[in-house]
């Protein structure tokens, strides 16, 4: 479970080096990049959507819990061009915003920001909440361990996420 | 307090839905009018059983849920009695609103608006200043308990209810489709299920009965889950192959099914309908449904599997999840999943939970396009010609079997044609009153 609520104190400024880490990831799910979307992934990746701020996973449904090969088989199912629900795919902008270091622990570091995200398909759709990042530093850089997205509107009904979110 | 259904709010009671709704076809405007709607309201959800609830999620005394029935607001309550009422959620004063969480326990609601309280058996308890009212106050309570559907009924843990008391009787009602109840209960050794790991719900802007008609059809997977199936593992069958023995079966009364037990028996596997997966992956369910079946009878359910069977008007066994849809409005729908626990198969429990998240909800690997479909549907309605949605594939296939119209060639429309027969029969049924 995520303690989405504890005041946990920003270790100083957050460093540029991470938040141009998340802006990356926006602009690669914003642009549909799914290869390179794809290949932030750790190994041991997990990419989460609960159906409320407090759920855990293990005994409640989620609408995305992907380890990293669902997250593979994902984006396979996103590339293969019969993907109606992203057909056209959808065009997207998001903006992150009071980003936050939640914690530190050698080479994992959690961080949090805000999110906005205008989607277009038929229709243009707000999507809004909070994104929770696990990274991990290693000798390549920084991997993306584990994704939370905490929508606003998780607990009531939601349209079609069939994009990166 | 009874519910009295305004028949004087309606105007489409004049439609002739005869001409409608045809053998093999029936008129575009049943999904985009919002008089049809209404009408769809009043004779199909308020005046017929419609699944409300599982009691798994109402266990205690004081549990509730919020739902609907059509379009109005409900609670599904349990009292200390241990009865299951379903409420209308309309404070009896001035409407407000009575119970705002989704699910909760109390042992009484209080009314934000002027603070009246009742009691989650639908008593009203106390009004503030009460000295306000001619009447006494034993007058008034007697009066102004919120509103309660006049049957409720339960069958597999599955909670129906009938808002006017019209509906008869509740088994009857299932008819064909209890045994379908049936066969999931059977699934658990201890014989029950819990939906304890909750729902996820989808917003569609689809009428309900296009996303009704979509769950029990079995032309469409080749080519709407073609991703899945290419990009990512093959179908569980090959619907591709001419010998598939998968049956798709109208089983009267709006009810409907896609047999897949024909097609497992065949292939004479365990668990086709859950990955595949060998035995020794569940030993513990193994055993238990052997002690309680015996070794043969256990081998015939786990070659069987679950349903894949919609009930009547808006409750659908998806195999190891339940579903059930909530109308809005002419052009969108609530459709809400749940993950199956069967009871005494702890071993399974988190794997069905990540397999409804692959396939099922709005990120679903199959369900994000069935949606998808729904909505170009909807969409490809508003033109007005030609004016008919044709149901007319496979009369040749079809053979009456005890459980009903059953056809062996999966891409027939029978379970569709099915849904619109017994509708037609509920709208002609109150249009003379
Ligand atoms: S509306 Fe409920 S107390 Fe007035
Ligand atoms: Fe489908």
């Amino acid at each position: 479970m995520t303690d989405t609520r504890t005041e946990t104190a920003s270790v100083g400024t957050v460093p540029a080096e991470l938040v141009d880490y998340m802006v990356h990831e926006a602009r690669l799910a914003d642009e549909n990049r799914y290869e390179e979307w794809e290949s932030l992934w750790a190994d041991d990746g997990i990419y989460w959507i609960p159906t409320g701020d407090d759920k855990d996973p293990e005994t409640q449904v989620s609408f995305v819990f992907d380890n990293r090969h669902r997250i593979g088989s994902r984006i396979a199912q996103l590339r293969s061009g019969r993907r109606h629900s992203q057909t056209p795919p959808s065009k997207m902008r998001r903006q992150l915003a009071n980003f936050e270091v939640l914690s530190e622990d050698g080479d994992v570091i959690e961080v949090a920001a805000n999110f906005s995200l205008f989607e277009h398909r038929y229709a243009t759709t707000i999507w809004a909440g909070r994104y929770l990042y696990l990274l991990r530093r290693t000798a390549d850089g920084i991997t993306l361990v584990k994704k939370t997205v905490l929508l606003i509107n998780n607990e009531g009904p939601i349209k079609t996420i069939a994009f990166i979110l | 307090m009874t519910i009295r259904l305004e028949t004087e709010r309606l105007v489409a009671d004049d439609v002739d839905y005869d001409q409608l709704i045809l053998r093999d076809r029936v008129h575009g405007s049943l999904y985009t009018d919002p008089a049809i709607f209404d009408k769809e309201m009043r004779d199909i959800y308020e005046n017929q059983w419609v699944f409300v609830a599982h009691e798994s999620e109402i266990k205690e005394p004081g549990d509730y849920v919020r739902r609907r029935i059509g379009t109005q607001p409900l609670i599904v309550a349990r009292g200390k009695d241990l009865k299951v009422r379903v409420l209308l959620n309309r404070c009896t004063h001035r409407a407000n609103m009575l119970c705002q969480s989704d699910a909760g326990n109390a042992t009484l609601f209080r009314c934000s608006f002027h603070g009246w309280t009742f009691s989650n058996d639908g008593r009203l308890q106390g009004v503030s200043f009460r000295g306000g009212y001619e009447q006494e106050l034993s007058e008034l309570r007697a009066e102004l308990g919120l509103a309660e559907a006049a049957q409720v009924g339960t069958y597999g843990g599955f909670v129906f209810a009938n808002l006017t008391g019209d509906a008869g009787d509740l088994e009857e009602y299932l008819g064909n489709a209890k045994g379908a109840i049936d066969r999931l209960v059977q699934l658990s050794p201890e014989g029950g299920i819990d939906l304890s790991a909750g729902w996820m719900k989808h917003d569609n802007n689809a009428n309900w009965k296009v996303v009704n008609e979509v769950q029990v059809d079995g032309y469409h997977p080749l080519f709407v889950h073609e991703s899945l199936y290419k990009a990512v593992k093959p179908a569980k069958v090959d619907y591709s192959s001419d010998e598939l023995r998968v049956a798709v079966r109208d089983l009267g009364g709006g009810h409907s099914e896609v047999d897949y037990s024909r097609e497992y028996q065949n292939q004479d596997r365990e668990f086709i309908w859950f990955s595949s997966i060998p035995r020794t992956r569940v030993p513990n369910y193994v055993e238990a449904m052997e002690a309680l079946h015996g070794p043969e009878k256990t081998h015939e359910i786990l070659v069987d599997g679950p349903p894949h069977t919609f009930i009547w008007p808006n409750l659908f066994l998806a195999e190891m999840q339940v579903m059930f849809v909530e109308p809005l409005a002419v052009e969108r729908t609530i459709q809400y999943t749940a993950p199956i626990k069967l009871l005494g198969a702890e071993e399974m429990s988190a794997r069905i939970i990540r397999q409804t998240e692959g396939a099922m909800g709005p990120a679903g690997f199959l369900i994000a396009d069935d949606a998808e479909m729904g909505e170009r549907n909807q969409i490809g309605l508003h033109a007005q010609e030609p004016e008919w949605v044709l149901f007319a594939r496979g009369f040749e296939s079809e053979t009456v079997e005890e459980r009903g119209i059953t056809s062996y060639d999966r891409t027939s429309e029978t379970s569709q044609r099915g849904m619109w027969q017994h509708y037609r029969t509920l709208m002609t049924e109150k249009t003379n009153d």
